[in-house]
């Protein structure tokens, strides 16, 4: 029933790169109907302190990234839905939107991140991987970007 | 919106911790050395001035921050108050400011590293190069710096409560500090060479204040994230007012207490706490052994948060900067991994660095320079505050208002730029210089680029005739180019009606030395992509271009400028909406009809949503033969009425039309109050010279039918909100607009609607 598992599809989106090649890995890798697609950015907050980049300019950059989604998908016939989330922790946001939608499944590709970025960023696939109720999809990223 | 809620989650503790983490830093760390070495004892008296003058400033920053909670801070208000040329000298002036000032606070840290590491294996060597010698003071500010760029680079994560913790163990180690300072505390040592020893006397106090006035650079820092506060409407000028009045105090007292105990000639120029802290900490148990490390620590951790929240607001003002086109938006690129604005964080790091090795052997230079930048800014944006309020913008509504208006903002201003004399030449002469390249750069970069004038020279423009020629012909020389002409968009579609619009627009247009911007829209189908079937393209293009052309003929004809542009859109309606924001229109001149795509009712977007939040003024002209020489204008007064009555004026000044006014009263024992009524409004519209009609039937639209029937234009204001809406869905209210035989010009005016009167209609005049 690969179907079910694709009913409702949350999409954690990090960035503009992030945004393209999800987009194709979902294209590539999904071909049983069209699932709805809820997009997420979350925008990280400090919880207190200052955030090193203002609100007003990551919402701006979701707006593109969101942009990004809609011009690769454009000529797809696929339910889509964007949103802005805000939390302090980023992977609990996403689980926490899943609850809520009660998606059927969480789709992101890794972002190959080197161990070190890991470390000052915080894991979030990690985070996702130790904590979700729900099926958890890990699409490869196309190779040219390996 | 809860999720906007989720944005903003900095509370009042938090806002005050940004505040007072800022500016604790430098002045208690750093300044006491070098300014009781030049002022004397009365050094206390510059720093309560200081704190006094800041004060002031404050309150306008706490004004200006509750009206526009926005990124960006004083650059912000400035911008949006005088106009992008102060935008550009107070923007640069803020960056460059944050630079010297952060520069400053790492020199502060590299002192107190130094200090510490002093006898260790670790102690910092001097690098001499030649001619060109980098102190360990230097090296140690360098390694600071170096830290508080990479850290705002990665985006290493602060969880909430660190500044305020940060603030808390500050507070508690200078009580410490305090207390065991007053049991040293010795009136002779504060007095054995008098109060004011210094050549100058008691002349040397204000000078001393425009050294340690960088001691207060960080209540600003507040409104920088103001977008971020929860409340910002009490808790932004809390938290500004509060961390001033609070570090002023503290100031006073341990600048007080340091220069009783240890002579004012004798204090450290470059970590005077531990000095001190050396004599009151002796004899006592574990302060004795660690208090001095301990105070070293705290300067490192009071001044590196100084400048961790200078390089932060540093890249907001960036942002706010970029935004406005003051400079490329390039800079404010997100990195994809960190999520910071890198490159503003990079480039604001790299001046920082090269402010520490070319200056940093002089930290009064730093100081000062910082100060002078900033002092500038503050003036400005007390200037602001008094041009918005002078302005009387409608969207303008502090929810704190400054007291002893206007005293208090002109006070601000006469404080802030009147410190500036007490600097050095050279001080003076590098900020004069500066506020030139400001200048220069808004004249040769920002001024063609830039879409936003500021409320003052709106208003002066707006009111050229009543303004000294002077003022006029300096607001138009400031404004920028991309805002200069008024600009009447005239969206078309169908060639056979579009002479009318044409003329009525090039009317308009003229009046005010503007451009007509005729815009065709193309609609084409949802399954069309935009970018692809280049044939179909160039055959709309062929269209297009035809259009247009005849349009350009017309305005010519008549005598006005005209610009032309083609969009190809999915969407008619909502795209005149975007044509209108993206273009900067003042006014859209659009036609009505079966014939017109955004006429057969299919809207994309919620309808109310965007009619109801108008980017300019509409007019829209359901024309059967255009002919403004006999015009009707039917009035209840009102705000809704003064564009019919623009209109009208326009229309008479170019065409020579003649105006017939009407007012419905609801029977003939009103009619004397609408008579009086209607000569006063025509009075105070400038068309007194009109016909006036009061009609006693209390039926509007039959009045109006009636009136028309020799008219060959009636002017219908939207006396009611929602006139494009109601026009979309076929449900006008006035019906008289299909009844009527002559052409009927419908014109709306945005205004700003609170929430309730959206939801339940306008409250009745």
């Amino acid at each position: 029933m690969a179907d079910s598992l694709f009913e409702t599809v949350l999409v954690p989106i990090a960035s503009e790169e992030d945004a393209e090649e999800t987009c194709r890995a979902i294209l590539r890798e999904i071909h049983d109907g069209p699932p709805t697609l809820h997009v997420v950015h979350v925008i990280e907050k400090a919880g207190g302190a200052p955030d090193k980049a203002g609100v007003e300019q990551r919402k701006e950059r979701a707006e593109r990234i969101f942009n990004r989604v809609e011009t690769e998908l454009a000529d797809e016939d696929v339910p889509l839905e964007t949103e802005i989330l805000y939390g302090t922790d980023v992977a609990e946001a996403i689980l926490e939107r899943a609850k809520r939608l009660d998606a059927t499944s969480i789709v992101f590709t890794p972002r190959g991140a080197s161990r070190w970025i890991k470390l000052l960023t915080g894991d979030v696939a990690q985070k996702l991987l130790a904590n979700t109720d729900r099926p958890l999809v890990v699409l490869p990223r196309t190779e040219s970007h390996e | 919106m809860s999720d906007d809620e989720l944005a903003k989650d900095l509370g009042l503790l938090s806002a005050l911790a940004i505040g007072m983490g800022t500016m604790i830093g430098a002045g208690i760390f750093v300044l006491p050395g070098v300014a009781a070495q030049e002022a004397g004892p009365v050094v206390v008296v510059s720093f309560v001035i200081g704190g006094a003058i800041a004060m002031v400033n404050a309150l306008a920053v706490s004004e200006l921050g509750t009206a526009m909670p926005k990124a960006g801070g004083g650059y912000y208000y400035i911008n949006r108050g005088l106009g992008p040329l102060f935008g550009s000298i107070s923007g640069m002036g803020d960056w460059m400011g944050l630079a010297f000032a952060s520069a400053f606070y790492c020199i502060g840290f590299g002192g107190y590293l130094t200090e510490l590491l002093t006898g260790t294996a670790l102690a910092l060597p001097t690098l001499e190069f030649g001619l060109f010698a980098v102190s360990d003071i230097q090296l140690g500010a360098l390694v600071a710096g170096l830290l508080f760029v990479g850290i705002n680079y990665i985006g290493a994560k602060e969880t909430g409560g660190v500044q305020t913790v940060i603030v808390t163990v500050l507070l508690g180690i200078l009580t410490v500090f305090a207390a065991t300072g007053f049991l040293h505390f010795d009136w002779t040592t504060l007095t054995t060479d008098g109060l004011a020893p210094t050549d100058a006397g008691y002349g040397a106090i204000l000078p001393g204040t425009a050294l340690v006035f960088v001691s207060f650079l960080g209540y600003a820092k507040i409104a920088t994230v103001a977008e971020e506060l929860k409340n910002p409407g009490r808790n932004l000028p809390i938290a500004v007012i509060g961390s001033v009045a609070v570090v002023t105090m503290i100031y006073a007292v341990l600048v007080a207490t340091m220069v009783g105990i240890v002579p004012w000639h004798s204090l450290d120029d470059s970590v005077p706490v531990s000095q001190v802290a050396e004599i009151t900490f002796a004899g006592i148990p574990v302060l004795d052994a660690i208090g001095v490390t301990l105070i070293s620590l705290a300067a490192m951790l009071a001044t590196a948060s100084s400048a961790n929240a200078s390089i932060l607001s540093s890249a907001r003002i960036n942002f706010a900067m970029g935004r406005d086109k003051i400079v490329t938006d390039k800079l404010n690129e997100i990195h994809p991994q960190y999520a910071t604005p890198y490159r503003s964080i990079l480039l604001t790091g790299s001046v920082i660095i090269v402010f520490i090795v070319a200056l940093g052997q002089d930290l009064e230079i730093l100081a000062k320079a910082a100060s002078v930048l900033h002092l500038i800014v503050y003036g400005l944006m007390n200037l602001a505050l008094i041009a918005f309020r002078q302005a009387d913008v409608p969207e303008y509504e502090p929810d704190f208002r400054v007291p002893f208006y206007p005293v208090t903002p002109i006070l601000g201003t006469v404080f802030s730029f009147g410190l500036i004399a007490f600097m050095d030449p050279i001080e003076i002469g590098l900020s004069l210089a500066f506020v030139a390249v400001a200048v220069l750069w808004y004249a040769l970069y920002a001024r063609s680029k830039t879409p936003r004038r500021g409320v003052l020279g709106q208003y002066i423009l707006d009111r050229s005739e009543a303004m000294p020629d002077v003022a006029v012909s300096a607001a138009t020389a400031a404004s920028p180019d991309a805002a200069d002409e008024y600009r009447v968009l005239v969206p078309l579609s169908n060639p056979r009606t579009e002479r009318q619009l044409i003329s009525l627009a090039s009317a308009l247009a003229a009046e005010r030395d503007g451009v007509v911007h005729a815009v065709h829209i193309v609609q084409v189908p949802d399954q069309t992509p935009l970018d692809r079937g280049a044939e179909q393209i160039d055959r709309i293009d062929a269209e297009s271009a035809k259009l247009l052309e005849q349009a350009r003929e017309h305005a010519e004809e008549r005598g006005a400028t005209i610009e032309t542009t083609t969009i190809v859109s999915h969407r008619s309606f909502e795209e005149v909406f975007d044509a209108a924001r993206q273009y900067d229109a003042d006014q859209v001149v659009m036609g009505w009809g079966a014939d017109r795509p955004w006429a057969t009712g299919r809207a994309e977007q919620p309808l109310d949503e965007l009619a109801h939040d108008l980017p300019c003024d509409f007019l829209v002209l359901k024309d059967r033969g255009y002919d403004p020489s006999r015009i009707l204008l039917p009035t209840a007064g009102g705000p809704d009425s003064e564009l019919s009555a623009e209109i009208a004026r326009t229309l008479r000044s170019t065409t020579g039309a003649s105006i017939d006014l009407l007012h419905v009263v609801d029977d003939e024992s009103e009619r004397e109050a609408g008579e009086a009524f209607l000569t006063e409004w025509a009075a105070d519209h400038d068309i007194g010279d009109a016909v006036l009609t009061v009609d006693t039937s209390g039926d509007v639209e039959s009045a109006i039918a009636r009136e028309a029937a020799d008219e060959t234009l009636v002017i219908i204001g939207a006396t009611e909100r929602g006139l494009l809406s109601r026009l979309v869905r076929g449900s006008l209210v006035f019906d008289v607009v299909d009844d009527l035989e002559c052409s009927v010009l419908l014109a709306e005016r945005p205004t700003k609607r609170s929430l309730r009167e959206r939801l339940f209609g306008r409250s009745k005049e």
